[in-house]
């Protein structure tokens, strides 16, 4: 199938009355990397997505200036974010009741609404239920591809090895020396930009050009490497080279990411429709069915196998049947976990795949909230130099309880941040009075900030987790999840320290800090959701084995985020990109071998 | 241009530019669209007072401030919002005639820097209805200034939004 046939009429075109060689749930960087890997060992692979296909560059717009828009990039009036004070003061479902036409997660009210509401769900119709969360979802092939923070970072042994190295939790089956080839065929074929670091507990990738520095960002580097921490310009998953990749362009430093929610609408930033899904489908293996819900896993009675998928149109709510030799699942981390609790049978009563009890379970994330904001004096009044003309600022890659141990808390942190002139002058909010002083003040100011927010692994626990809510159904009557998920006091403790040691830094540099914020945001907030199927050795404790395969079904496979057995502090992309490689090769390899 | 080629400059334009922008221009209200004429002028002047022209740039009136505020409270999906403004205008209105027995726009130039530098005093504790006035026409003169064609090119010479062809701008991580 090639890609004008799809884009003249996507749904009707598919054949169902075939088997496939495989079927993938989830179009995002789990299940654009299986489709790539799959198709690129000649498996005839179905590539379901339960949101639509959109034309996406007409969406992001990422060259747009403000005043060419009639809202200065605002949504229209009746579509609502979910705010802060929302979340937390209220419980989920958080669009129950509400009279805004759309409700939409707390990123659709970044700056630029305009430029997701055909993105983010509308979670009017994807409710959810339980303990606060801010669960963010996209819903249209890429999924949130489309839209993320590009930070691309490798986990280290200190990662895949936690308990080992502090007692706490499980190592993951594998070690980095079984990741690493397959981190190195990622950064080679999605392009990454980066600069050479060897730290052992964030290993470089193989890096093309990176981004620069600001003069504060320079600021900081030095001072901090005098105290042996390290101000990395952000690693992103943007190609600053070009790739061999016809729907891709180099990144030419316009900077909208920086400016927006994400998206990039050149492709230099990878999604997976541009980086994995297109060249897939053009070896004319891949066939691709959008607004395709999938809800059940069906399983062959005789065998035991997954059989297939049953999935919900989202255009005309009929059922449909998928039929695969072998299911992978690529939903989310949250989804995925849904789809095998949703997929009871005889067999399996407590969902496929559950024989350990513990799908859904020891769910973790990234905790994030307190950071800190200095102003550099000798930059106010300073020339308007070009600073936001990249993915992102920088990076402060994890410092505590590597060789040390810190007393309150185990694992680590980073920490995201960024510096210098962007398009718009924020401090104005804060700046007090009006009138000449006033803009003098603010314009003066506007590049002499720097500031930085810090992301923490929050520890795999099995209390946290989600289960099937017995009464609530979305849209679709499919049942939602439940949260049962709450941040621990390791986690309270590692925040406390992430606002000191923020502060101390900045100061450490002679910046003045003029903000320490404190607050740790609602669960979820890092859009890092990970760990409801993890893998392991043992089949009592853990759904996966180290290739993501099913213990208890051999031709189901999990290869998104719900795999990881521990959040690490680095963010997930990268390293679910670089299992499902790892994962899907052998699965390609046992295929053929007729061991499926 | 150095390691720029033909075929990557058309790649980026031709998948930015896939389909012709719909470019709107934000609505220059020759009659405003909520306000009332009296209002609008209200909002007009204390905008442009809040950020002015000055040897830099112009300010908000040249901006279309009042302009842009207007037409968003028109299509307001929330109503309160809307009522909320009529209501700070007609707080100021009355504090205006309590302290210089003429509507805020009647007044001295003298006499609306007078009641503007009142309300704005109490800026981190706003008590009274004309204090909060005050915020809130801030805060959304702030949001539609400086998203504005003067207030990011003229007022911040904003450098970016730029196709780097070359070198990126910025120091390397040395």
């Amino acid at each position: 199938m090639t890609l004008i046939r799809f884009r003249a009429s996507p749904e009707q075109d598919v054949d169902l009355s075939q088997t496939y060689d495989a079927v993938v749930v989830g179009s995002g960087a789990a299940g654009g990397m299986a489709a790539h890997v799959l198709t690129s060992q000649g498996m005839k692979v179905l590539l379901l997505e339960a949101g639509k296909k959109i034309p996406i560059e007409q969406e992001l717009r990422s060259m747009e200036w403000p005043y060419d828009h009639p809202r200065r990039g605002e949504a229209p009036p009746g579509y609502h974010a979910i705010r802060f004070n929302e979340y937390t003061v209220r419980q989920p479902p958080y669009a129950k009741g509400s009279a805004f036409k759309h409700v939409f997660s707390y990123v659709g009210g970044w700056g630029g609404s305009d430029y997701v509401k055909n993105i983010l769900v509308d979670e009017k119709d994807h409710p959810y239920t339980g303990t606060r969360y801010a669960w963010v979802r996209a819903r249209l092939l890429g999924g949130k591809t489309n839209i993320w923070g590009r930070l691309a970072l490798r986990l280290s042994d200190y990662d895949f090895k936690g308990k080992t190295h502090d007692g706490y939790g499980e190592d993951w089956p594998i070690s980095y020396a079984d990741l690493e080839p397959y981190y190195d065929k990622v950064d080679l074929y999605l392009g990454i930009s980066g600069h050479k670091e060897n730290l052992p507990h964030l290993p470089d990738s193989l890096f093309q050009r990176p981004n620069k520095l600001t003069a504060a960002e320079v600021k900081l580097r030095k001072s901090l490497a005098s105290m042996g921490r390290t101000v990395t310009p952000y690693r992103a998953g943007v190609t600053t080279d070009g790739v061999k990749n016809k729907y891709r362009s180099k990144c030419f430093g316009r900077g909208a990411c920086g400016r927006r929610p994400g998206g990039c609408d050149i492709h230099a930033a990878f999604d997976s429709p541009t980086g994995l899904i297109y060249p897939a489908m053009d070896t004319g293996n891949l066939t691709l069915r959008t607004n395709a819900i999938g809800h059940e896993v069906l399983v062959d009675p005789n065998t035991g196998k997954a059989r297939g998928i049953s999935f919900v149109d989202a255009v005309n709510h009929k059922t449909y049947e998928a039929k695969a030799k072998v299911v992978i699942l690529a939903a989310s981390t949250l989804e995925s976990a849904r789809l095998l609790l949703l997929s009871k049978s005889r067999q399996y009563p407590n969902g496929i795949g559950n024989s350990s009890g513990h799908v859904g379970h020891n769910f973790c994330e990234h905790v994030m909230g307190p950071g800190v904001t200095g102003l550099v004096k000798e930059l106010v009044g300073a020339e308007p130099t070009l600073d936001d003309g990249k993915p992102g600022g920088f990076y402060v890659p994890r410092f505590r309880n590597l060789q040390d141990k810190q007393p309150g808390f185990i694992r680590g942190y980073g920490f995201e941040g960024g510096a210098g002139f962007s398009i718009f002058p924020d401090s104005a909010w804060n700046t007090p009075g009006f009138g000449g002083q006033f803009k003098k003040s603010v314009r003066d100011h506007a590049g002499a900030f720097i500031g930085m927010g810090g992301f923490g692994e929050v520890l795999a626990r099995y209390e946290n987790y989600v289960d099937l809510d017995p009464e609530v159904k979305d849209a679709w009557g499919i049942p939602v999840l439940r949260f049962h998920y709450q941040f621990g006091d390791n986690e309270k403790k590692m925040c406390e320290d992430m606002a000191n040691a923020g502060k101390e830094m900045l100061e450490a540099a002679g910046i003045e800090v003029i903000g320490v914020d404190k607050t740790i945001l609602t669960e979820g907030w890092s859009i890092h959701e990970l760990g409801t199927a993890r893998m392991g050795n043992d089949p009592k404790t853990s759904v996966l084995n180290q290739f993501q395969q099913s213990h208890d079904v051999k031709n189901l496979f999990v290869v998104d985020g719900s795999s990881h057995v521990s959040a690490s502090c680095q963010n997930p992309t990268w390293t679910i990109m670089a299992l499902a490689w790892r994962s899907c090769e052998h699965l390609a390899d046992e295929f053929k071998r007729g061991n499926l | 241009m150095s390691d720029l080629t033909r075929r990557e400059l058309l790649q980026a334009a031709t998948a930015a530019m896939a389909v012709p922008l719909l470019k709107v221009r934000a609505a220059q209200a020759a009659t405003p669209k909520f306000f009332t004429p009296a209002e609008f002028a209200l909002v007009d002047e204390m905008s442009d007072m809040i950020i002015p022209t000055d040897a830099q740039s112009g300010g908000a009136r040249a901006a279309g401030v009042a302009a842009f505020i207007d037409a968003r409270l028109a299509e307001a999906f929330e109503k309160d919002e809307p009522l909320r403004w009529r209501a700070g205008i007609k707080a100021v209105e009355a504090l205006s005639q309590e302290i210089h027995a003429k509507t805020f726009m009647a007044s001295t130039p003298e006499q609306r820097l007078a009641l503007l530098t009142r309300i704005a005093a109490a800026e981190s504790d706003p008590k009274t209805d004309a204090e909060k006035f005050f915020g809130q026409i801030k805060g959304a003169t702030i949001r539609a200034y400086y998203a504005s064609k003067i207030g990011i090119h003229d007022d911040q010479r904003y450098k970016g939004n730029v196709i780097q062809p070359g070198e990126y701008a910025g120091y390397d991580a040395t």
